[in-house]
């Protein structure tokens, strides 16, 4: 296609304004791309299809993360979270993990008016069609109604639209969400390559309208239980200031016998056991249908009722997500206790959707086929808002990278949860909808919601997106840190037999607590008032966790050594004598950067990587026809 | 995970062959931890022989010839030091064990030729040659081998691990998921899934060190004064010449070895210098080498001239060696009847004739019973020392996840318990073979139903 057909040219094109569509838009502009961004609607920017909440374990780090890095997501949900609680906060700091609800409406228009504030973005209203390619390289980006667009770098992040298909009973209509049409032009310009494909499923429950449900009454009568926020919030973000916002209450009610009874009668009718959905859905988010037939014995389940906002008409039935026909979803509605009158204002329904295994991407999220083409989000396999936005960031500041031939963003496992979420995906792409968890991180330890900004915001600074405002921030967080670290080893106190000790060895007693002897005035530290249980929890940790940081660091250091050994780009692995077949075939899939990375791929022993140490210790070099781009 | 960054450490001889064995350390801190283990500063020229004492963190072990070859002209490419002390297990171990303390890690089988190899310090045309050289440092490979070995290890290792892998899963499933309103492990089942597995480690240990003295060996040390006729014993035990015998008091200077069955059991007799003050350099470092021998011995036989009286330097070594299980032997008796028994306390007293080899078999049967031959009819299931280790490794760090478990509450520090079990789960599949992550999450969401 010629380029004087072209309507405009950007740096970059993002398609989708969903979580990880607006981090990678954002990123991009913020590090100076001319950036295009797709939608099908500006009223679904940063919109919340499923859980109205941001946060959670392991996806509260990612947001810390994100936020350290320079992100969006943090202040979103900061400035527009209705409910704020910190997760396993009777276990220590390493675990520590927020969670907030939020204001659905509020949310996605806050995104959206922060996106707006950035003179780098330009909306485009309409429906993506078709990628335009040449010599393995994108260069631009047609709409279904024809317009044409030229681009250095393509974001893909598309979610369940990609040939979505919504089940509610035994109706099933192409959707990528409610009432949303699927994108299919743009799927099938997608196929027109060789990527390997997948299908996954999700689900989310039923809405029941607010008006119907006498919640005062029935926490009074004990049939509720309210469950209430954290007093004084632990914001996301590093920059945010006490959040003092007026908290709403969410509502604690159990699954009963005639939920399990009605399950039982009417499964054959649930397109996820009649053989009606093919995809595969997450086990760590079972259906109604999955929890009744899956674990017979479990007497009971919780269901959360969660408001979709300050005002909103809307209730999340949190935990009730199912594909039932619309009966017997407002029968199992009427029979959870105190809701016998509620009014369902739209069914829960299962989604199934392509998705292209993400081992056929770069550590960039770049796809390898396609040079300038980088994916983010659902598209990748994975579930979660907070997962998307992360891929999004990863996604925004690569692409804005390539345009320029700047160095890019790659993070390792083990400086970040963001590191071990992109491992993951191109090592071992996905076979469920993938999610983060606190497990999946060796140095867990290390990789805490209070130290994020240690751990990432110089990384976000190289890469450009770090603003002066968050640097100076972070500049000063740091260095009371430090001299913070110093006072305790410093200064002196008694301990419970009358000897002279400094703070830090004292604190080394699990019963000591850091907090106490602040408010004991037996040392002054440099705390930040807007931060002060993570500030506080950066000092202690350094202290209290001494011990396991020592040998996780020198564990880390031992992987590092291993990661150093790169594997060339374009190495022949069908050459090297002594590798199985099925050997060859995933390290061809995979192409792993280096010898650590690829012993982390299922299926790749430690023998075989040895094999291919040694070959690659030899000397031998592709030869010219196998050099590929 | 096998790592070429790293500086590993081995017995490089067989056990027990002879009167030298060689400790190899290989990588690049084999220089470094050469230094550390040598007493003296004297430089270690390359591919030079330097004499020196080796020592641990507190006393010295062995005197040995160290000689550094620097990489990339080594045997495996790396830096590589050997050093040459005497040939007892014992001793090599104990020189392993410090250069493990000063930082190497114990090779896995097979390891300086795979380091060989992957430095093209060999030839390898062959792929399926090297294959096996390579399966060799594989968890998997390892434990195949240990299988044809001895069979039960895997068996009970996995059996610890499917517990530890149960009680990591559940734990994680309270840390990933706080909000499913129940504990899935409460901190008094947790103390109790602790002990059971701190239960098996300890066994797997204790077993671990009488399978060591089965692959190993176990160590008879002939001890006396100067001329009581050791060496005579020691060749009359052995069934050869292998010790020079002559009247002149002090000619064994150096550890004379010899592997001898002792009914059906692998026995390393060692014959040592006289025991007594020498002003003779050589011959003094013989009679410090002959004490350490009868310090790490098994059995110590003590031999005294049947045709004297006991004097005052019999009556030392009988003191030196009244803690130690010790076989107490008259020689000499074809030139006269007579010794006093009566100082040996409570110690088996024999009268023998080396020379004519009268009393010998008695002697061999009396071994016999102070090896304690019960002790090892049963068969232990673990006697690799890299097993042992890692056993180890497993076991300490098991003992730090019990010190973890502080209770808040109805709560414990699971993310501290986990970050140990995970140690020991590591040194499990180092001998047993992999799992990853993956697994741990199937494992959680079948036994649960978690999740919103």
């Amino acid at each position: 296609m010629s380029m004087t057909s072209l309507k405009d040219r950007f740096d970059v094109i993002v398609i989708g304004a969903g979580h990880a569509g607006c981090e990678a838009a954002f990123a991009a502009a913020r590090l100076g791309a001319h950036v295009g961004l797709c939608t099908l609607s500006l009223d679904t920017v940063g919109h919340m299809p499923c859980n109205p909440a941001i946060g959670g374990t392991a996806k509260g780090h990612l947001v810390r993360e994100i936020d350290a890095l320079g992100g969006l997501m943090g202040l979103a949900i900061d400035a527009t979270g209705i409910q704020f609680k910190l997760l396993n906060r009777s276990r220590g700091p390493a675990v520590w993990s927020p969670r907030a609800q939020a204001d659905k409406r509020l949310y996605g228009q806050w995104v959206r008016q922060r996106l707006e504030r950035e003179p780098g973005i330009t909306w485009m209203i309409g429906r993506a069609g078709r990628i335009l390619a040449e010599h393995d390289r994108v260069v631009g980006l047609a709409m279904e109604d024809g317009d044409a667009y030229g681009c250095a770098a393509l974001v893909i992040t598309t979610g369940t639209f990609l040939n979505g298909l919504v089940h509610i009973g035994p109706e099933q209509h192409p959707a990528g969400r409610a009432n949303e049409p699927p994108s299919r032009d743009l799927a099938s310009s997608l196929k027109s390559f060789a990527f390997e494909w997948g299908r996954l499923k999700t689900g989310t429950p039923p809405r029941l309208d607010r008006l119907s449900i006498p919640f005062d009454r029935l926490v009074a009568d004990g049939t509720f239980q309210r469950e209430r926020g954290d007093e004084r919030p632990v914001p996301f973000s590093f920059l945010t200031a006490p959040i003092t916002r007026e908290p709403i209450d969410c509502y604690l009610i159990h699954t009963n016998e005639r939920i399990r009874d009605l399950v039982r009668a009417n499964v054959d009718r649930s397109p996820l056991f009649n053989g009606q959905i093919k995809g595969i859905g997450p086990r760590y988010c079972p259906s109604l249908e999955d929890k009744i037939v899956r674990f017979p014995d479990k007497e009971r389940h919780q269901i959360f009722l969660e408001p979709e906002g300050i005002d909103a008409r809307e209730i999340y039935v949190n935990g009730f997500s199912m594909s039932l026909p619309r009966d017997v979803q407002l029968d199992l509605v009427r029979a959870l206790p105190g809701l016998e009158d509620a009014v369902m204002l739209r069914p829960g329904y299962a989604v199934e959707y392509d998705f292209i295994q993400p081992t056929e991407l770069t550590r960039r999220l770049e796809t390898k086929q396609l040079r300038g083409l980088f994916l983010a989000g659902q598209i990748n396999g994975t579930s979660g808002y907070e997962e998307a936005a992360a891929q999004g960031l990863i996604a925004g500041v690569n692409a804005a990278h390539a345009v320029r031939g700047l160095p890019g963003l790659e993070l390792q496992r083990h400086e970040a949860y963001i590191g071990i979420l992109v491992d993951d995906l191109i090592t071992k792409g996905c076979l469920e909808p993938y999610r983060m968890f606190t497990s999946r991180a060796e140095h867990r330890l290390m990789l805490r919601i209070d130290n994020a900004d240690l751990r990432l915001t110089s990384r976000g600074r190289e890469a450009g997106l770090v603003s002066d405002e968050r640097w100076d921030i972070f500049l000063r967080r740091k260095s009371r840190y430090v001299n913070n670290l110093e006072e305790i080893s410093r200064a002196r106190t008694r301990n419970h037999t009358g000897d002279s000790v400094t703070v830090s060895q004292l604190l080394k007693q699990p019963e000591v607590a850091l907090s106490q002897l602040v408010s004991d005035r037996r040392v002054t530290l440099d705390i930040d008032a807007n931060a002060v249980e993570l500030d506080m929890a950066s000092v202690e940790t350094a202290v209290k966790y001494a011990g396991y940081l020592r040998r996780q660091t020198s564990e880390i250091e031992r992987a590092k050594k291993d990661e150093r050994r790169r594997i060339p780009s374009g190495f022949p692995f069908e050459r090297v004598p002594g590798l199985s077949r099925e050997v060859v075939q995933r390290l061809e899939q995979v192409r792993p950067d280096t010898l650590a990375h690829a012993l982390r791929i299922p299926g790749v022993t430690p023998a075989a990587v040895a094999v291919l140490a040694a070959y690659i210790g030899r000397g031998a070099r592709p030869r010219q026809d196998d050099a590929r781009l | 995970m096998f790592s070429t960054a790293d500086t590993i450490v081995a017995i490089a001889t067989p056990p027990g062959r002879g009167g030298i064995g060689v400790v190899r350390l290989s990588g690049s801190d084999a220089h470094t931890i050469a230094r550390v283990l040598l007493t003296t500063d004297t430089p270690l020229e390359p591919r030079h022989a330097t004499f020196g004492k080796i020592r641990s963190a507190d006393r010295v072990l062995d005197h040995a010839v160290v000689t550094l070859f620097p990489g990339p002209h080594s045997y495996t490419g790396d830096d590589v030091v050997e050093v040459s002390a005497h040939g007892s297990p014992v001793v090599l171990q104990s020189i392993v064990a410090a250069a493990l303390a000063a930082g190497a890690r114990l090779a896995e089988p097979g390891e300086f030729t795979l380091r060989a190899f992957l430095n093209n310090r060999l030839d390898l045309p062959q792929a399926e040659a090297v294959a096996d050289l390579i399966d060799a440092v594989t968890p998997l490979q390892a434990r195949t081998a240990l299988d044809q070995l001895q069979g039960t290890l895997t068996d009970r290792i996995a059996e610890i691990d499917a517990a530890l892998f149960d009680l990591i899963a559940r734990l994680e499933a309270s840390v990933d998921f706080p909000e499913e309103g129940y504990h899935f492990v409460e901190p008094e089942a947790l103390r109790e899934a602790l002990g059971a597995l701190l239960d098996a480690t300890s066994s797997l240990l204790a077993e671990g060190r009488r399978g060591r003295l089965i692959r190993e060996g176990l160590q008879v040390a002939i001890v006396g004064k100067p001329n009581v006729g050791k060496s005579t014993l020691f060749n009359a035990l052995a069934g050869c010449e292998r010790a020079i015998v002559t009247a002149v008091p002090g000619t064994t200077r150096d550890l004379v070895t010899e592997i001898v069955d002792i009914n059906g059991m692998r026995v390393t007799l060692v014959d040592s210098a006289g025991v007594r003050v020498t002003d003779d350099t050589v011959e003094s470092i013989g009679v410090e080498l002959a004490r350490k021998a009868m310090q790490i011995a098994d059995v110590v036989l003590v031999v005294l001239d049947g045709s004297c009286p006991l004097d005052e330097a019999d009556r030392a070594v009988l003191r030196e060696t009244c803690q130690r299980r010790r076989i107490v032997v008259a020689n000499k008796r074809d030139v006269a009847d007579r010794a006093d028994r009566a100082e040996c306390a409570e110690s088996p007293f024999l009268p023998v004739s080396a020379k004519s080899g009268t009393g010998v078999e008695a002697l061999r049967a009396a071994l016999a019973g102070a090896l304690d031959a019960e002790l090892l009819s049963e068969r232990p299931s673990i006697t690799n020392l890299r097993h042992v280790s890692l056993v180890e490794r497993a076991d300490e760090a098991l003992r730090r996840a019990c010190d973890a478990i502080v209770e808040r509450g109805t709560s414990v520090a699971e993310e501290l318990v986990l970050a140990d079990l995970q140690i020991a789960r590591d040194a499990f599949e180092e001998i047993s073979g992999r799992r990853t992550p993956d697994d741990l999450l199937a494992h959680i969401f079948s036994r649960f139903c978690i999740g919103k």
